[in-house]
């Protein structure tokens, strides 16, 4: 009875620990954001049907700033937002290597199903995909970090 | 002598009468209104048939939040404030059936909520 007990206590807090949000090694970042690329998120092939204009820039823009930049700032890099690299993986800055080297279709994937597992979750229907393109768009048009302001439910 | 100068009166005179009433005539045809209401998460009606060429006013009026309506094809362009009424005017140049989405962020069905136009060559 006492070792049930035992065993019992000893799982509570490997179950407790298991949930904490705990930054992942360097082994497992390379490991998945490999599998990731190669493995995970397909729809590589598949081409953005809406063009790298100024009026299309400005549309994705519009939609990230409702939508994503609560947790990824106005600016796709983070800014302003507190809990960014307090998740498990970090959110990542959007301008970064490893976000910017999947395909148009890999980053629709991603907005319309989300990847498990971490914190970005499946849009599609929540935004439209002519929406979804647009960010696409936006997302390989960045503006340098810090030059939208943070949003504004984090500055009241 | 005298015939041939009432010969040409006439003939500058029938010209000129011909040359103003072959001006075409400007009309002012008043326009269709169409009401649609945008409430989450739907346009009511979602569906409107006009005709190619027919000048329209679409009054887009908000039941709630803001909300917007966007249609490339027919240059619409349209943003309404929460609980309030705006209008956008257009013709209709091509026959075909657009999709129109919101366009302003409202909520977890907003990429659902559509508005489709068909527009039908002139009876």
């Amino acid at each position: 009875m006492r070792r049930a007990i035992q065993l019992a206590w000893l799982f509570s807090v490997l179950s407790i620990e298991g949930c904490k949000a705990n930054p992942p090694g360097t082994l497992e970042t390379r490991f998945m954001t490999k599998a990731k690329h190669s493995l995970f998120i397909g729809n590589k092939s598949q081409k953005n049907p809406i063009a790298s204009t100024t009026e299309n820039i400005a549309a994705g823009k519009e939609a990230f700033s409702h939508y994503c930049a609560a947790c990824h700032g106005m600016d796709g890099q983070n800014t302003g937002v507190p809990f960014a690299d307090r998740m498990s993986p970090p959110i990542p800055s959007l301008a970064s290597k490893e976000v910017q080297s999947y395909t148009d279709g890999q980053i629709k994937q991603v907005i319309d199903y989300g990847i498990s597992p971490s914190g970005m979750p499946a849009s599609k229907g929540i935004l439209s995909d002519e929406e979804i393109w647009s960010i696409v768009v936006f997302l390989r048009h960045l503006p340098p970090a810090g030059s939208l302001g943070e949003p504004e439910m984090y500055s009241h | 002598m005298k015939w041939k100068h009432s010969a040409l009166a006439v003939f500058a005179g029938s010209l000129l009468g011909f040359a103003v009433l072959s001006q075409p005539i400007e009309t002012h045809a008043s326009p269709r209104i169409i009401q649609v209401t945008a409430k989450r998460f739907a346009f009511e009606p979602a569906e409107i048939t006009v005709e190619q060429g027919e000048p329209v006013v679409l009054v887009l009026k908000s039941m709630d939040v803001a909300h917007g309506l966007r249609i490339h094809e027919l240059n619409l362009d349209i943003k309404v404030s929460k609980d309030a009424t705006t209008q956008a005017p257009f013709t209709p140049a091509a026959p075909g059936d657009f999709v129109g989405h919101c366009s302003v962020f409202c909520g977890s069905g907003h990429g659902q909520m559509t508005l489709t136009i068909h527009v039908v060559k002139k009876s």
